[in-house]
């Protein structure tokens, strides 16, 4: 469980979350919704430990992320970043085995165990063919399913994922998500998700964290959240669900 | 497991070329001896053997440092040159040829120590932010700073025309006035500093792929960052403390490596160890008998053989840096 406590953070001056409080259960699927620059970034770096809020705590597994050392963090959240890094020069095997360090020590050979899940991530992914190639090589869907391997690979109950679905193409995009989707079924992994188009969080997250003005507007199944009231708030566009497809105009 | 074999073989093998190309030069040099009078005579215990090792020393020190600065701020261009600290110990070492401090053992090199330090300390100040480190500004820093001491430096020269030769001579590295005293110097800094860096190299791959990426995968960041940066400024200080200048180690033998070997630094640092050494100390062989009985800087050399070295192997090559 991951549970946020009065959480505010600012960049300088600028307030970005503003005393946010939820609780997200193990084992669901929630997707970060929100227009530009409310925070939904932000708000996945404080609970991924990347960034210390300046009031508030983020509490998992009861206990609060500031606790644990890096080591202790990354064997129990996993975060799959915006841009995924292009210009260096490990194969994709290479970097999905970089997943496995929080459970090496230093100057320790891989283990027997670190390759086979290694293997095993990659394949889940539909990246093993990949596993000689550079990032240079790989296309962004490609790469980004890189990526999500390596986080898989952390073997971690919590995954959080930055707008993993920004740069692809709609056919990639239901390809990522079916993913996910598929990944919360089987292992009950917890996924928080930031995504921007709405009609595929409506489709593939059965919850969501819709966040406005700093706060956090509604917490609930994403089929309420995505009201037309509750969009025109958060977006200030109109919006109808017809046949569970939302039809957005200005 | 077959991976970090290799890493040994290789390592061996590296070594015991390297012990073999010191017994080689050790046995060449502008005086000839036959193997008795070699073992016999103090110029080969006083000046040559404290020479090869020096040479060895501050090659391999030089080359590691530059590898971890490349991963460590993610930038191809950067090494201790560039950033500005082998020309903040000249600015030291120029100080005291003016003042005349050569024939005192530790002044040369003692303040060149200082000024090293002083000027990463400044560097760092300028490119800090909070408790992070912003890499275009240190690469930029570390740039300016050295067109600003190498101003300093030709205006001291030509004010004072009579020590130009010795100022020069220290600028552009030299191995000829090694001691004993340096090697025992140098040491200690060398097998704790290498050591430090073989212990982190695993942590400088996940560096290498971004420090938010690194923590996220359990990488202590800063403070990794924090330790290694030290013991290679340490490293770059002492070893320009004893010789003076020499650019182009430390870009090019990691790269080098890196282009035959790929980017995983548990095998750039090791063997950056043994090339390094390597290289060095046949440029240093090459600067003391190429055109007896004169010295040429060492710096020239390792210029004159890496720079079309690194192109050939750049051009060759599929991966880019």
């Amino acid at each position: 469980m991951i549970e946020v406590r009065n959480l505010t953070y600012s960049y300088g001056k600028k307030e970005i979350l503003h005393n946010l409080s939820f609780q997200v259960e193990t084992g669901t699927f929630h997707a970060i919704l929100g227009a530009n620059g409310c925070g939904k970034t932000t708000l996945l770096r404080c609970i991924a430990g990347l960034l210390t809020p300046q009031s508030g705590t983020v509490n998992i597994e009861g206990r609060p992320t500031a606790s644990y050392n890096p080591r202790q963090l990354a064997q129990r959240i996993a975060m799959v970043q915006q841009h995924p890094q292009t210009d260096i020069e490990f194969s994709a095997f290479e970097t999905v085995l970089m997943g496995r360090n929080p459970y090496q020590r230093r100057l320790q050979n891989e283990s027997q165990e670190d390759w086979s899940i290694v293997e095993q991530c990659m394949k889940l992914t539909n990246t093993w063919h990949l596993r000689m190639a550079l990032p240079s090589q790989m296309s962004g869907g490609e790469l980004q399913r890189v990526m999500i391997a390596r986080a898989l690979a952390q073997q971690t109950p919590i995954l959080l994922l930055d707008e993993p679905t920004s740069n692809l193409d709609i056919a990639h995009q239901f390809e990522i998500m079916e993913l996910l989707q598929d990944i919360n079924q089987r292992e009950g992994k917890t996924i928080l998700i930031v995504v921007h188009d709405l009609n595929l969080a409506l489709h593939y997250c059965p919850d969501a964290l819709l966040l406005h003005d700093r706060s956090l507007l509604f917490q609930g199944s994403t089929a309420e959240a995505l009201s037309s009231e509750r969009i025109a708030t958060a977006f200030g566009v109109k919006a109808r669900n017809i046949d569970g497809y939302l039809r957005i105009e200005r | 497991m077959k991976k970090r074999i290799n890493i040994w073989i290789v390592s061996a093998a590296l070594l015991l070329l390297l012990v073999a190309a010191m017994v080689l030069c050790s046995g060449v040099g502008v005086v000839r001896f036959d193997r008795q009078e070699l073992l016999q005579s103090p110029i080969f215990w006083n000046l040559r053997l404290p020479r090869i090792i020096l040479s060895v020393l501050v090659g391999a020190m030089l080359s590691v440092c530059g590898g971890v600065y490349q991963s460590v701020f993610r930038n191809p261009l950067t090494d201790p040159y560039v950033l500005g600290i082998s020309s903040g110990a000249s600015l030291g070492a120029a100080i005291a040829i003016l003042l005349g401090w050569e024939a005192h053992l530790w002044g040369v090199g003692g303040m060149a120590l200082f000024t090293a330090l002083l000027t990463i300390l400044l560097i760092f100040r300028v490119a800090s932010m909070g408790n992070r480190m912003h890499t275009t500004t240190l690469l930029l820093t570390g740039v300016c700073l050295t067109f600003l001491i190498s101003a300093v430096i030709s205006l001291m020269m030509a004010m004072r025309q009579d020590k130009m030769e010795s100022i020069i001579f220290w600028t552009m590295g030299s191995f000829a006035s090694a001691s004993w005293f340096d090697v025992w110097l140098l040491i200690p800094i060398a097998v704790i500093g290498l050591f430090v860096v073989i212990f982190y190299s695993k942590d400088l791959n996940l560096l290498l792929a971004g420090s938010e990426t690194a923590q996220s995968l359990g990488v202590e960041v800063e403070k990794v960052r924090r330790r290694l940066l030290f013991i290679t400024t340490l490293m770059v200080a002492f070893s320009v403390s004893t010789c003076g200048v020499i650019g182009f180690v430390g870009l090019v033998v990691p790269h080098c490596v890196r282009l035959v070997c790929g980017a995983d630094n548990r095998r750039i640092i090791p063997y950056s160890i043994f090339i390094g050494a390597l290289f060095l100390l046949l440029c240093d062989t090459l600067a003391r008998t190429l055109i007896p009985p004169n010295e040429l800087p060492v710096g020239s050399i390792t210029s004159l053989v890496g720079a079309p070295m690194f192109i050939y192997l750049l051009y060759k090559s599929k991966r880019r840096i």
